[in-house]
């Protein structure tokens, strides 16, 4: 009755595939449309930039000029006019050191103990030597993109994160590049990101990884070593110098870290130490510059958007001019995009072509007003050239404001009509004022001169500011056609997911009809945990649109998840007593198993929502208190004893399932005995070298790290591609029915037929490996805290597990996948993960690699991230060995082709097509979205996130499917093997086509 | 529907359940909670945003006894099973149903504290004597009864419907209650117990007028049937 509809296993697979296929396109068009990699004007600016910007933006790239250094630092000094009162910087890079640490919050200084840290500092800012502000830096808060805003004043793309394990040269015009045209001598000490960005342009260099961020002392040290004799020498004229201590010290212990006071001692000292060093003028006037690239939130991390990540600190000092008192010394605000300008015309260079920064007034407050007038002047310039490149007819035939007199109608400031004429009316009136002012210099009384001066630098900020805000925000054109292609790509292959896996169930219907017409019927009726699985969809889709609610997420997908499993809680009730299910077992014992199921229905509701209690996680409720919080104020021998706990729970788990299958001891001890080794090695690293965190990771640690990673992947290699070879082909006559029924453990199957005995035992064996030796391996990596999570994870899988595995009717199969599914997803979020960049874990990323390599911290990121989805997508062969009524029904016409596709149709096609449910529709939000004032830090992020829950699919499926089949061809082999050795006579009842 | 006719009258029994007593018992239920709610504001001036452990006391103090005193007068069996009897069924069931609730919301993610504690104790009390309590009443511990109310959902006959769908009403109200919670709105509403509570009893008040609707249907359907 099905023929006709017969999808036939290699249909499957082909439409699958191209199903993936189409989906990887989708994405990858997408993302490449939607993060812009963003309009820049290409060059560098040179001394055409010190002429007004004219309608035709040819003339700006006519003489490439080739002067050498010195000739160039001259005519820009003339042609500038504005003499530099400053002969060299030291730029002094603290990494992720807060604003408020030195400057305060909301107008009040820093607590007590802050101030006690930075004595010097804190006297610098009261007697106004220093000037401190709060620049604001762009998300991402990742170094190498806020690094490249400084120097450049450019906001970079989103994916600048993507590439910030991978640094590459900035090409683009940056102030490194144009105090190098004019010969300056560079030095850099520290972060040795500098010296990937900028590979030739310094003179001398000592670059220090941030990439062990466990250590605090030494990366320091290693910079601070050279202050003295820099000091002493004449030879620089910029030196920076890059602590990356600070931001390793959040990294491990967060803002209230004992390690802080003292780090922030150690850099007021150096502080104090480079100020007494310039103060006695011996090489001309020096500007110390101390400046952060992004601040940390609470926890110590960085990456998105908050307050207290974007909080950076940059501090004058030495600074001409002085400020008045405290308060106006601490509580200014700017970006961090402003810097770039400001050191431009500060060191008299050109301000580099692609900066949205305005330059920061107080710095050039020591000018004269003509100075300042001529560094505004310069500052519009060069932004309106950029808006040029955006808004091509901004300088071209806009004639209307021209009739304005503007000496009189100072007072006109709301203009209307579309953008450009905005922003090229509000430069007309700066300009005119600024003309006006100059033509007035000579003969007007003084007072007058300073009232049009103030009006002249009042409109030269309203047109910095609003074009500066205009560049910073606008996202540049996205190209439509691409997005709507790869939207709508993505949109076919989830449709075809989706109805792959519709024809599929259909087909696993036509089969139970064909093959068990006396089974019950409305089994395959529209149940209520069916039509919940679709809502679960839908809710989380929905929810999606809401920025709140994607940061919450994990409220989200905990409550849906357990109100599924409280629906699945409902269903096996309508089981326990009197009305039997048609179940293979006799009441008695089916009795029994129904209790057992219903309670391990409860085990998984418990056992999650201890795991919801452990990370309070999400971005508003983050101060709440949960267990983490908890353990790490009762210290670290609590901790300790957790991970020992959970360590030997892993282990005696793992002895106990693979000591109840009976089916060749031999190789299940050494695979038990290797386990044991590996498990054992997992806890001495957890006693012996967990506490080294604030020292470097010493080699006996890597040593037994790396040792844990071959033997695991030894253990799985030879599990995989052993097992299917070692176990029983033949059917059950060759092993007594007892000993035969226990062969998966949970498993009460009193046929014993067929050659699927050894199969299963062979999956079983091999899904216990897998996912003991995943969750070996999150012990290792993930943080010290999140160790019983993981046992609670594993605690969770093996309860649904059981509970699926002894219900074969209950539910349709793919309700059951789907489930587990959503476990994975709830399961991401209580390992302490949020849909912001900050929460990944990169101290962890670095365990057991003894040299750098970006790949190797890329993979054990990844894995560490997705730890509970891919546990459960692993979990998945595992599964498949348990289900077993569904190949029992294939067997009689045992069709290689069709038992693959009945094991691993469902299993594999599920979470694709729930992914890319997922998948699609926020992509259709992301687009929406596009303008929102939160789709760089809320939206954005979350969808990184959804891409890598795909790749995550794709590796966890990908693992499941290939290594069911394999075990399912060596079986095949095997048989054929003993078939024409000729004893067949067992196997009457399966026949291969 | 034509299962349920012919089931009717061996499994409902010896109870008559008439329309208008089903349109009596809802009301009260109805009155009950209003009265509360209005006492609570009018003469204690509290509610539940502001005083939420004293505005839920208030409503268990009133709907407890309501709910067990008006269930009781339809327990079947009613023969065998006196009025009193069937009173402490419902008292007995009163503790057991809102463990059973407390359980139910504390795995959902009611958060877990002592100064949750009474408010968690005061809301099962109450989601008690909207969902436990009157099959508690009416059909004390007879599995199988509880089993088609609440694992299969299949009430028979006009008694189920009264108990049934307010039951269910209450329970998905609270449970769409809880969504706006972890918004960040920072409403007062949004604290544990309240916006759920809210949820309950809007769900109980619906699910009471459906199950009217229900009974009017097939109490026509009954007499409809009766006079061919």
């Amino acid at each position: 009755m099905s023929s006709s509809s017969t999808l036939t296993c290699t249909k499957l697979t082909a439409w699958t595939l191209a199903a993936v296929f189409l989906q990887i396109l989708g994405l990858s068009l997408f993302v490449f449309g939607f993060f812009p990699v963003k309009p820049t004007l290409s060059g560098v600016s040179g001394p055409e930039s010190y002429q007004a910007p004219k309608c035709d933006s040819k003339q700006d790239h006519l003489e490439r000029n080739m002067l050498p250094p010195d000739q160039l630092r001259s005519l820009y000094k003339e042609i500038s006019k504005i003499p530099s009162s400053f002969d060299r910087l030291i730029l002094m890079v603290v990494d992720g050191l807060p604003a408020e640490f030195v400057l305060g919050k909301d107008d009040q200084p820093p607590p007590k103990a802050m101030m006690e840290a930075m004595p010097y500092t804190q006297s610098l800012l009261s007697n106004g030597t220093a000037i401190g502000y709060h620049a604001k830096a762009a998300p991402p808060t990742v170094t190498m993109p806020r690094l490249k805003a400084m120097v450049s004043g450019a906001i970079g793309g989103f994916l600048d994160v993507a590439f910030n394990f991978n640094t590459q040269a900035l090409l683009d015009d940056n102030l490194l590049g144009q105090f190098y045209s004019i010969g300056w001598k560079m030095v850099i000490h520290g972060d040795e990101t500098w010296i990937k960005l900028f590979p030739s342009v310094f003179m001398r260099h000592d670059g220090v990884s941030s990439f062990f961020v466990k250590d605090t002392v030494e990366v320091d040290h290693n910079v601070s070593r050279h202050i003295e004799a820099e000091l002493m020498d004449n030879d620089w004229d910029l030196l920076i110098l890059h602590y990356l201590g600070l931001d390793h010290v959040g990294h491990i212990g967060g803002r209230s870290s004992v390690l802080m006071t003292p780090k922030l001692k150690e850099m007021d000292e150096v502080i104090q130490r480079i100020h007494l060093g310039i103060s006695d003028n011996h090489h001309g006037q020096t500007l110390l510059m101390v400046v952060s690239d992004h601040g940390m939130t609470d926890s110590g991390n960085h990456g998105g958007s908050s307050y207290e990540e974007t909080d950076s600190v940059a501090l004058f000092i030495g600074l001409g001019s002085k400020a008045p008192d405290y308060a106006s010394a601490t509580c200014n605000a700017v970006f961090q995009v402003d810097l770039a300008p400001t050191l431009a015309l500060l060191f008299g260079v050109p301000i580099p072509k692609n900066n949205v920064g305005i330059v920061i007034a107080e710095t050039i407050d020591s000018l004269t007003e003509d100075h300042q007038l001529r560094a505004l002047e310069l500052n519009s310039w060069q932004l309106l050239r950029l808006l040029r490149a955006q808004l091509p007819g901004l300088l071209c035939g806009l004639p209307s404001c021209n009739e304005f007199n503007y000496s009189q109608n100072l007072g006109i400031s709301e203009f209307k009509g579309n953008l450009e004429e905005i922003l090229y009316c509000l430069f007309v009136k700066a300009a005119s004022l600024h003309d006006y002012w100059r033509s007035m210099k000579g003969q007007s009384v003084r007072s007058h001169s300073s009232n049009e001066f103030n009006d002249t630098v009042a409109a030269y900020n309203k047109f910095l500011r609003t074009s500066s805000d205009w560049l910073s925000r606008t996202a540049s054109n996205k190209p439509l056609g691409l997005l709507a292609f790869g939207v709508s790509t993505m949109f076919i292959s989830s449709v075809m997911f989706l109805s792959i896996q519709f024809w599929l169930n259909k087909e696993v219907r036509n089969r139970q009809r064909q093959y068990l017409p006396d089974s019950d019927k409305s089994g395959y009726n529209w149940h209520l945990d069916d039509s919940f699985v679709l809502l679960v969809i839908l809710f989380l889709v929905f929810s999606m649109g809401s920025s709140s609610m994607v940061e919450e997420e994990q409220y989200t997908l905990h409550y849906m998840t357990c109100t599924l499993f409280l629906i699945l809680l409902r269903k096996s009730c309508q089981f326990l007593h009197g009305r039997q299910s048609p179940s293979l077992f006799n009441s008695n014992k089916g009795q029994r198993f129904n209790y057992f199921r219903t309670f391990s229905i409860v085990l998984v509701l418990i056992f999650g929502r201890i795991l919801r209690g452990w990370h309070q996680g999400g971005v508003n409720w983050i101060h709440f208190p949960d267990i983490s919080k908890w353990l790490e104020k009762a210290g670290p021998h609590m901790i300790k004893s957790l991970q020992m706990v959970s360590g030997l729970l892993v282990i005696i788990l793992s002895f106990f399932a693979l000591y109840i299958s009976r089916l060749k001891r031999m190789f299940i001890l050494v695979v038990q005995i290797s386990l044991l080794v590996s498990g054992i090695l997992v806890l001495l690293h957890i006693m012996r070298y967990q506490e080294q965190t604030f020292s470097a990771s010493s080699d006996s640690s890597n040593v037994v790290v790396q040792t844990i990673y071959t033997l695991l992947i030894m253990t799985v290699m030879v599990v995989v591609l052993g097992s299917p070879w070692v176990m029983p082909v033949l059917s059950g006559t060759t092993y007594s029915a007892a000993e035969a029924s226990s062969v998966t453990s949970f498993f009460v199957d009193h046929d014993t037929r067929g050659p699927f005995l050894g199969l299963r035992a062979s999956l079983y064996l091999v899904g216990w490996t897998y996912a003991v030796c995943w969750c070996l391996l999150q012990l290792l990596l993930q943080k010290p805290t999140n160790a019983m999570p993981t046992l609670l994870l594993l605690l969770q899988v093996l309860a649904s597990m059981f509970y699926f595995s002894t219900g074969n009717q209950h539910h349709k199969q793919w309700v059951e996948v789907a489930a587990l599914y959503f476990l994975g997803l709830a399961g991401h979020f209580s390992l302490g993960n949020t849909n912001t960049l900050a929460t990944i874990d990169v101290a962890g990323a670095f365990i057991g690699i003894s040299s750098h390599s970006t790949l190797f911290s890329g993979i054990l990121m990844f894995i560490i991230t997705y730890a509970s989805p891919l546990l459960c997508h692993l979990s998945l062969t595992m599964y498949i060995s348990m289900k077993g009524t569904d190949y029992k029904l294939a067997s009689q016409d045992a069709h290689f082709g069709h038992i693959l596709q009945m094991m691993i149709g469902i299993p594999c096609l599920v979470p694709l097509s729930l992914n890319s449910v997922i998948l699609t529709t926020f992509t259709v939000i992301l687009l929406i979205m596009r303008n929102h004032l939160f789709v760089w830090s809320v939206f954005s992020p979350k969808y990184m996130y959804v891409c890598a829950a795909t790749v995550c699919v794709y590796i966890g499926l990908s693992i499941v499917a290939a290594t069911v089949t394999y075990t399912c061809v060596v079986f095949l082999v095997r048989k054929n093997m003993l078939s024409s050795v000729g004893n067949s006579s067992i196997q009457t009842g399966v026949t291969n086509n | 529907m034509p299962t349920k006719k012919t089931n009717q009258t061996s499994d409902v029994g010896n109870i008559s359940v008439s329309i208008s007593d089903a349109f009596l018992l809802h009301s009260f239920s109805g009155l009950g909670l209003a009265a509360s709610f209005w006492i609570g504001y009018n003469i204690y001036s509290i509610n539940l945003i502001s005083d939420p452990v004293q505005t839920l006391r208030l409503l268990c103090i009133v709907e407890i006894p309501i709910s067990i005193l008006l269930h009781s007068f339809f327990r079947q069996n009613s023969k065998q099973c006196s009025y009193w009897k069937a009173v402490v069924q419902g008292v007995v069931g009163l503790p057991v149903g809102a463990l059973l609730m407390a359980f139910g919301a504390v795995v959902l993610g009611a958060p877990v504290g002592i100064q949750y504690l009474v408010k968690t104790l005061y809301w099962s009390f109450l989601m008690s004597a909207f969902t436990f309590v009157p099959t508690a009443c009416i059909y004390g511990s007879t599995w199988k009864d509880w089993q088609r109310l609440f694992a299969y959902t299949k009430p028979i006959g006009v008694l189920d419907y009264i108990i049934c769908i307010p039951a269910h009403g209450a329970l998905i109200g609270a449970w769409l209650g809880a969504w706006p919670m972890p918004l960040d709105w920072e409403r007062p509403w949004q604290e544990w117990p309240i916006c759920v509570s809210y949820g309950a009893v809007v769900g109980y008040m619906v699910g009471m007028v459906v199950s009217m609707i229900f009974v009017l249907i097939l109490g026509r359907g009954q007499s409809h049937s009766k006079r061919e």
